[in-house]
């Protein structure tokens, strides 16, 4: 393995132990014994089967939304509007489950198809403006959260609105997904790591996924050497979005059943951030949001145990981000091959 | 004679290599001193190290004989030290008059003193006869225009010693001479220059005296009288080259592209083609000589189906050409060796494999279920064929193709382009910054592509190359055909003239 | 319609762009010194919250706004040194600023008031005839005087930035940083702290403009408040084309949308209030769209610069 492969799959897992470090310093800051509270942290997101099934069920959104990133990255698009497509996504799921009279298999089906395809057609409008229009997509694809959470607003509280509460009508038993080994953890998580393996086959197996790879990496050569770079970018939205709507189904049919305020709110941005820690890798995507999910399932029973807040685990994620991005721009800095070098040269001498 | 600068045991380390090597350098007040040397001689780092924009690993530099530590362009700056780059430094969304009082500490208060600024830069054009518009945004004005902003810049900030790095790289002949009229009145007022070039023809018309580089080191520093162009070329080389001699072709087969009145952008004098009529026969190199920046981009992305034409008609062998993308001309077998190596040809992140085989990884050869699976091994194996069959050096085919050197990324560039048999190749500075080894490896490679048969476009700002290489000469000036002079004998004069649109 | 509203329409329309001018004035100093800051979201954010406690534990919204000031320059020094110090990607740095800041914020306040719900509530800086103690009564008379602090600071700032930009030496020289750094640093420039007090100027402005939020528009804080502001932010830098009339009345624009959206929801005319509230969302998309690329601002910007390149 090259030095340079080394140090960029180094990078996140210091930024790890720094980000816990910060962690246990405000932990201790607050009175706790950071040590019972880690302890605890694992217990909540590992500790039985039980909550090891809570875990993936709560990694599997942000799986999606990480693939979701990832992909559209890969073409060099940045896609920031993770959150509306997944959204769009269990909109559309949520009416045709509950409105359509079809249920069990195949209204599962159909509903994660057409959630799917709602979430590709919301990527395709900042992907079609980037192409016509030469604008920035992630302003455009951020502005459409906005707007999916809006619209969404409007079916919990209006279109589809069940009783004196503000959520919508819960998707029909039969319509469920099944769980796992009577886990929380349903069959959804299933999909989303087939769906990454799938992705992760096509980026690195098949010409079409390198092609749009070298579009990610160089557009003008990639343009220059044939590629179609337009229909790659809009492909690449396209299928970043089904991904999420696709994610949003299944999250709808899977866990929450019922659309309400703060559905898949922030999901959108957990996503692009573990996809930058996994350094767009797909199948690395998956272990870090199984990573971040046990750090907000953990963080409750952190709480309950030591009175830690559980916004103490939304800091170690944050920070796991900020340094990991920072570490893996650090280590290409040439100063820093320099002192490496330094440091061997004076290894060897010694 | 006073002397200006010397610089004693220069010394630039990047990693293990070095770019300069113990380097000594005098220049005289009042001279013209030229620094004659190939590309990656290491010129260019000297005169950075100079500039404050590196900082060199050893060695003194004194300026009136007093030891000076240059640890920016700011303090080379008030040293009296000026530096016309190669590339420009003029920031293209300001006026020329922006430009020049850039960075500007010598006045004081906090708004800009138009009229004040004005007086002064005007001034100093008109002792130097440096001809500027000041109020014209840099993008409107001609590169000799530029040039002469450049160099003002210097002057306005109190330059005594001036640095022109390949400034006539740029220029028409006709614009040559005027900065070389230039030169001399700036010497003639007591200033210094260090010039930079390796066009033995004006060395020997401007400098005083001459100091050789190879390979990062000194050779020698000679009088411009006590020596001959021929034995600078030899020093500056360092062994005897056998000139290249290739055959000429004059009788080329049947056409393989073929222009009709071609028009794209026509009101543009720099970046446009007007009314443009050529052919490329099977088994000929077609030089297209010129002045960088009258079109030539143009012309090769058009004759690659980047661009579409505007006006006038493109025949692919024979068949009028309908769409014009990148892909169709692809499949019409056209390859395309582009001016910007690295952002036009390689894709810098990805390997020497991935790079040889960007546009294979459909083919059968490397592929099962119509690109659905990658054939991984067979890519590897065929990639170490080209390595070897092509010369590349790198550590692995897996190595990241933005860290091999330019003559090594070019050669994986042949190699992806050529190991088709290619009917047309469109080959852009095809040896813009290499050494002579890279340099006669494209060029053999290219001469054997059109022995097998293949028409070659060669765009070359390099008039040696275009004389060398081509069957045919085209010269281009602002997006129009000057004229075309046969490959054997070419009339040189004439062709000069035509370049700077005579 | 009558005049009324009208003329409240307009009034808030000043207010509700105030924010904008401060948060767009933020990116347009950070992309003139080639620095593309996506994380004025993040910064607003972060300015929300210690305007909203400082002004809390000091009675003084104008202390909560230095404040603000101030907490937005501190986490702005994270995207700068990363981004200037380290060279990394200053889009990716940028998301991931506004994935820290806001869980920062969060944190901060869940430790501070603990997660129960009660509303704390701040007193809103005075509008500056209510601290004479008149009472304007028409249009115009409201215009300039019913305004607080910060929206006479806003337009002072829009005029600062245009005079420093167009008519200053040390303001050309910010902008070839922006453009062409190399060509800035062979002019004795010294482009790396140009471009660190671009970020401080940029956090300081970000985090005032979501310091106004907590005081001077509504008198509490909830996540969220900034409402992706940040982002309609750097919309209006690209509609105003780098200037800074034209970020102002880039501003001014979404400003109305919003004031808009506010007043018609009042009205509702049957329709669920949340489509009223899509207006600014959809006008930026709207925007974008319709004016397409004609000029893509500071060369530089998004490009790391690196003194000694080899």
């Amino acid at each position: 393995m090259n030095k340079n492969r080394f140090f960029s799959i180094l990078v996140p897992f210091i930024s790890v132990l720094l980000a816990f470090l910060v962690g246990c310093i405000i932990m201790a800051a607050l009175g706790a014994n950071p040590a019972t509270a880690l302890g605890a942290l694992w217990k909540g997101a590992f500790g039985n089967t039980r909550n090891v099934g809570t875990t993936l069920s709560r990694a599997t959104p942000l799986i999606f939304t990480s693939l979701c990133a990832c992909f559209a990255y890969r073409c060099g698009v940045f896609n920031l509007g993770g959150e509306g497509q997944f959204l769009i996504g269990s909109v559309v799921c949520c009416y045709i489950a509950t409105q359509s009279g079809i249920v069990g298999l195949p209204a599962i089906i159909l509903c994660i198809l057409c959630g799917g395809i709602a979430g590709g057609f919301w990527a395709a409008i900042p992907g079609l403006l980037k192409i016509y229009r030469g604008q920035n997509e992630m302003i455009i694809s951020i502005m459409l959260n906005y707007v999916a959470t809006l619209f969404m607003g409007v079916i919990y509280t209006n279109w589809l609105r069940e009783g004196s509460v503000p959520q919508t009508m819960s998707v029909p038993d039969e319509s469920k997904l099944s769980r796992l080994f009577g886990l929380r953890c349903t069959s959804a998580f299933v999909i989303a790591v087939v769906i990454g393996i799938l992705v992760y086959y096509f980026l690195f197996y098949t010409s079409m996924g390198f092609q749009l790879r070298a579009v990610g990496l160089n557009m003008t050569a990639s343009q220059f050497n044939g590629f179609a770079v337009k229909r790659y970018i809009l492909f690449s939205f396209i299928i970043s979005g089904v991904i999420a709507g696709v994610g949003g189904s299944a999250e709808l049919l899977g866990t929450q059943f019922r659309l309400i305020n703060g559905f898949g709110a922030g999901y959108g941005f957990d996503g692009v951030a573990m996809a930058l820690i996994a350094q767009l890798h797909p199948l690395a995507a998956i272990l870090v949001a199984i990573f971040f999910a046990a750090l907000r399932v953990g963080s409750t029973t952190m709480q309950a145990a030591t009175g830690v807040p559980t916004s103490v685990s939304e800091i170690i994620q944050a920070l796991v981000i900020v340094f990991t991005v920072a570490g893996l721009a650090m280590v290409k800095l040439p100063e820093f091959k320099a002192a490496l070098e330094r440091i061997f040269s004076a290894g060897k001498e010694a | 004679m006073e002397e200006i600068l010397r610089m004693e045991h220069i010394t630039k380390r990047f990693g293990e290599f070095y770019a300069n090597r113990d380097i000594n350098l005098s220049v005289l007040k009042g001279e013209v001193h030229t620094l004659l040397g190939e590309n990656g001689a290491g010129k260019s780092t000297l005169m950075n190290i100079l500039f404050g924009l590196y900082q060199p690993s050893g060695g003194q530099i004194f300026l009136h004989g007093k030891p000076v530590a240059i640890d920016s362009p700011a303090t080379a700056v008030k040293l009296g030290i000026g530096m016309v780059h190669q590339h420009f430094m003029l920031v293209e969304a300001m006026t020329v008059f922006e430009n020049i009082i850039l960075g500007d500490r010598n006045t004081k208060g906090i708004f800009i003193d138009r009229n004040a600024r004005r007086k002064e830069i005007l001034e100093l054009s008109e002792r130097y006869n440096l001809d500027v518009e000041l109020d014209k945004p840099i993008t409107e004005i001609a590169v000799g225009a530029q040039q002469r902003v450049e160099i003002l810049k210097a002057l306005y900030r109190g330059a005594e010693l001036l640095v022109l790095d390949e400034p006539t790289a740029a220029l028409t002949d006709i614009e040559v001479e005027g900065l070389f009229r230039i030169m001399k009145k700036l010497v003639g007022e007591g200033k210094s220059i260090i010039f930079i070039s390796h066009k033995m023809r004006e060395v020997m018309q401007i400098s005083d005296r001459i100091t050789i580089l190879r390979a990062g080191e000194t050779v020698r520093t000679v009088e411009r009288g006590e020596t001959t162009g021929e034995e600078l070329a030899g020093l500056m080389i360092g062994r005897e080259l056998a000139p290249s001699h290739y055959a000429k072709v004059t009788k080329p087969g049947a056409a393989v592209v073929s222009l009709h009145d071609v028009d794209y952008q026509k009101k543009s004098k720099h970046n446009g083609l007007n009314g443009v009529t050529l052919e490329v026969g099977r088994g000929e190199i077609l030089g297209i000589a010129g002045v960088d920046g009258n079109g030539q981009s143009q012309l090769a992305q058009l004759v690659t189906g980047v661009i579409a034409p505007e006006g006038g008609s493109v025949d692919m062998k024979g068949s009028r050409v309908a769409t014009f993308s990148p892909n169709g001309f692809i499949l019409e077998n056209v390859s395309h060796i582009p001016e910007d190596r690295n952002k036009m040809g390689l894709i810098g992140n990805m390997s020497v494999m991935e790079n040889i085989l960007l546009k294979e990884t459909g083919d059968p050869r490397f592929s099962d279920a119509g690109g659905w699976h990658l054939k991984r091994k067979a890519m590897r194996t065929y990639a170490e064929q080209m390595q070897q069959k092509y010369d590349i050096r790198c550590t692995s085919v897996a190595q990241e193709s933005r860290n091999l050197s330019g003559g090594n990324q070019q050669k994986v560039i042949l190699a992806r382009e050529l190991e088709n048999h290619p009917d047309l190749l469109v080959a852009v500075h095809p040896t813009r910054g290499l050494d002579i080894g890279a340099t006669r490896f494209v060029h053999d490679t290219m001469i054997s592509a059109r022995d097998a048969g293949c028409g070659v476009l060669l765009i070359s700002a390099d008039f040696d190359e275009i004389l060398e290489m081509s069957d045919r000469i085209i010269v281009i000036f602002e997006g129009k055909i000057m004229g075309e002079y046969p490959g054997s004998n070419p009339p040189i004069d004439q062709i000069s003239l035509a370049m700077a649109g005579k | 319609m009558d005049m009324n509203f009208v003329t409240n329409l307009l009034l808030a329309s000043v207010r509700m762009a105030t924010p904008l001018i401060f948060i767009s004035l933020a990116e347009l100093y950070s992309q003139r010194a080639g620095l593309t800051n996506i994380g004025l979201e993040g910064l607003a954010t972060i300015g929300s919250l210690a305007g909203f406690m400082v002004s809390l534990l000091t009675g003084s919204p104008m202390l909560g706004v230095l404040a603000g000031l101030l907490a937005g320059i501190l986490v702005n020094m994270i995207f700068a040194y990363a981004t200037i110090s380290l060279c990394a990607e200053q889009i990716v740095y940028g998301m991931a600023i506004n994935i820290f800041a806001p869980a920062l914020a969060a944190f901060v306040y869940r430790v501070y008031f603990g997660s129960g719900s009660e509303l704390v509530q701040v007193k809103l800086m005075n509008t500056l005839s209510s601290s004479v103690g008149i009472t304007p009564s028409n249009f115009f008379a409201r215009l300039l005087l019913d305004q607080t602090f910060m929206v006479y600071l806003a337009y002072a700032l829009v005029v600062f930035t245009a005079i420093y930009f167009n008519r200053t030496k040390s303001g050309l020289n910010y902008k070839a940083v922006g453009e062409y750094p190399k060509a800035a640093a062979t002019l004795g420039i010294d482009v790396i702290r140009t471009k660190y007090l671009a970020s401080i100027i940029c956090g300081a402005l970000a985090g005032m403009g979501g310091a106004y939020l907590t005081t001077c528009y509504t008198t509490t804080y909830v996540d969220g408040n900034v409402a992706g502001r940040g982002f309609i932010a750097l919309a209006a830098v690209i509609f105003g084309r780098w200037s800074a009339g034209g970020v102002l009345l880039a501003c001014l624009f979404f400003g109305f949308c919003d004031a808009l959206q506010i007043r018609l929801q009042v009205m509702s005319f049957g329709l669920p209030y949340q489509f009223f509230q899509m207006i600014p969302y959809v006008a930026t998309v709207l925007v974008l769209a319709l004016i397409g690329m004609k000029k893509a601002g500071p060369k530089s910007c998004g490009k790391p610069y690196r003194r000694e390149e080899r």
